[in-house]
């Protein structure tokens, strides 16, 4: 592992912009680091405004560092060839209206120096993939919110890069747009594809994620394994099934008769609420 | 920032050409579903209407016929001159700021797509489109023309036999009406339209890459296209027109000026062909020089300005 060469490779970035000649500059991204292995599924959370979406551009080469630097499997992010293996669907995007779904992945597979069968054998694959094969011949114009997403994930997948870059991949989309897109992600960390992605729906980012990053003010202010981020050390969790009454007062019994050991609760757990909704739709 | 391409073995697969291919067939597909060619509605009703217009004129009822048919071709080269002009300027102004406003822009250059492939992909578009409109212009120009030709030609000669007039003077009035007609001269107008729409087009999309809206780069590129016409004026009332002129620093910044700024009326030849003027091919050679040379040095100096563009 320690010799693996890194998906994402973030040292010390910050970035400014120039809002007005005479006020100093804003920054926008202070001193993040970060690291990436393959085949993790890395979440960095922040509010608004944060500098979520400036990493995220400097990763692409979109913008240039003031200081720092980024690289993508070893290679750096200023570098167009860098870009061979990386997907990116950014915050709402909006492709060429004209454009069906098929020629949406078209265009973008002939970008990345893709043709003939291979390409055709590719875009079935992919709209099959997103769940848009009744669509591939409606203008993206006519797609909804959700069917955009899912189209611009597909074109991020057309070259089969091994790491994708989704920015706020589910904002604004419904529950079940926003279900098949996290399925979607989870479907990628399988076939053992890198993903980076950023967001604010907390929730969402910790259904899917492994690692995560907590950036606010444009630094990173916690970052490492989710399971270790969010575990409660000194508590322990069981959850049984047709377990009745009685055997609940036997187990607090036992804690009780523990040195040290306190029964915190117990109770039904719940649902989420999007599984009520989901279930209840379907 | 350095956005050239690298020089390592990365598993790249395409090349430049493809790729600025594919982005102008875009381009192309793009602007032709934007229904960019309704116009040739206009420009046909134009073609039509210039046969039925007539103008007060002094010369004899036996050049008439020429006068018809340089009537149509004025008409004609000057809608092809308008709308080629406004199509590069409007088409160009549009491409850019609404890839960046869509946020398609990052998708595309998310991929391995060099800023250089995407600028020069957006202007070979438009090229193409300008190319196109003016194909399907000029073949309903030559239509009429020909059409137009044979009338005038059966109309004269009946009038100026009934005149009397001797063989050596018909075949004189033929050859007059032919070099009026459709010929190479005037082919030779309809790719300098095409010349000067395309370095039209390069100069919008120098523009868009540092303006901040289509508007801005609209006006700035119509009033760059009439600073063209009065540069070479205005460079040679500066040169000759007292001492201030007659330094070698004045030189050297007046010489400056004609390599950013083409002088238009170089395209000028489009009237000796209306006149039924032959077009020498020196002329013609040296448009098309000057037609390459300033597509080129925007399009690089558009690279320049946009390889350092962040979004």
């Amino acid at each position: 592992m320690a010799s693996e060469i890194s998906a994402v490779e973030i040292s010390h970035l910050s970035k400014d912009f120039r809002t007005h000649l005479r006020k100093p500059a804003l920054r926008a991204v202070d001193d993040v680091s970060l690291r990436i292995m393959p085949g993790e599924v890395y979440g960095l959370i922040g509010p608004n405004g944060s500098g979520k979406s400036t990493t995220m551009k400097a990763l692409l080469g979109l913008v240039a560092p003031t200081s720092g630097k980024c690289s993508i499997f070893g290679k750096d992010s200023m570098q167009v060839d860098s870009r061979n293996d990386v997907g990116f669907l950014p915050e709402n995007p909006y492709f060429y209206k004209h454009l069906t779904g098929q020629e949406t992945l078209r265009f973008y597979g002939k970008l990345c120096g893709l043709g003939g069968r291979e390409l055709d054998a590719r875009i079935a694959e992919l709209l099959k993939l997103v769940d848009l094969e009744g669509a591939r011949d409606r203008r993206v114009g006519g797609y909804s919110k959700g069917m955009l997403q899912r189209i611009g994930l597909a074109q991020a997948l057309i070259q089969e890069p091994r790491l994708v870059i989704l920015d706020e991949p589910t904002a604004g989309v419904d529950p079940v747009g926003s279900r098949q897109i996290r399925d979607l992600i989870m479907t990628l960390r399988d076939r053992g594809i890198t993903v980076f992605l950023c967001s604010h729906l907390l929730e969402q980012v910790q259904e899917v994620c492994d690692h995560v990053g907590i950036i606010f003010q444009g630094r990173m202010i916690k970052e490492g394994r989710l399971e270790d981020l969010i575990a409660i050390e000194d508590q322990t969790e069981i959850v049984i099934q047709n377990g009745d009454e009685q055997l609940v007062a036997r187990i607090s019994e036992l804690v009780s008769g523990t040195p040290g050991a306190s029964l915190v609760r117990t109770g039904k757990p719940r649902t989420t609420l999007e599984r009520l909704f989901l279930q209840s739709i379907r | 920032m350095n956005h050239t391409p690298s020089s390592s073995t990365a598993p790249a697969r395409g090349n430049h050409f493809g790729r600025i291919l594919v982005i102008a067939g875009h381009a192309f597909t793009q602007l032709v579903r934007m229904k960019v060619f309704y116009f040739m509605a206009v420009f046909a009703l134009i073609a039509i209407a210039s046969n039925f217009l007539s103008l007060p004129q002094h010369a004899g009822p036996e050049s008439m016929g020429a006068q018809v048919l340089n009537q149509i071709k004025s008409w004609s080269l000057g809608a092809m001159t308008l709308f080629s002009v406004v199509l590069s300027i409007v088409a160009t102004a549009l491409l850019l700021p609404k890839d960046i406003e869509d946020r398609t822009l990052y998708t595309i250059l998310a991929k391995p797509v060099p800023r250089f492939d995407y600028l020069a992909g957006k202007l070979l578009g438009v090229i193409l489109l300008v190319l196109v409109s003016l194909l399907m212009m000029d073949a309903l120009m030559v239509g009429a023309l020909q059409l137009r030709t044979s009338m005038v030609m059966s109309e004269q000669v009946g009038m100026v036999k009934s005149l009397g007039w001797g063989d050596d003077a018909i075949e004189s009035l033929k050859q007059e009406i032919r070099a009026n007609g459709s010929n190479w001269s005037l082919q030779g107008a309809v790719l300098a339209v095409f010349l000067r729409a395309a370095v039209m087009a390069a100069l919008a999309i120098l523009i868009s890459t540092f303006s901040t809206s289509t508007l801005f780069t609209t006006i700035v590129s119509f009033l760059m296209y009439f600073i063209g016409y009065f540069q070479a004026d205005a460079r040679d009332v500066y040169l000759h027109g007292g001492e201030a002129g007659q330094g070698a620093v004045a030189r050297i910044g007046s010489l400056l000026v004609s390599l950013v700024i083409p002088d238009f009326q170089l395209f000028n030849v489009i009237d000796a062909a209306i006149e039924g003027q032959a077009v020498p091919l020196v002329a013609m050679g040296k448009l098309c020089f000057v037609g390459i040379y300033y597509t080129l040095f925007y399009l690089f100096v558009s690279w320049f300005v946009f390889a350092d563009k962040e979004f």
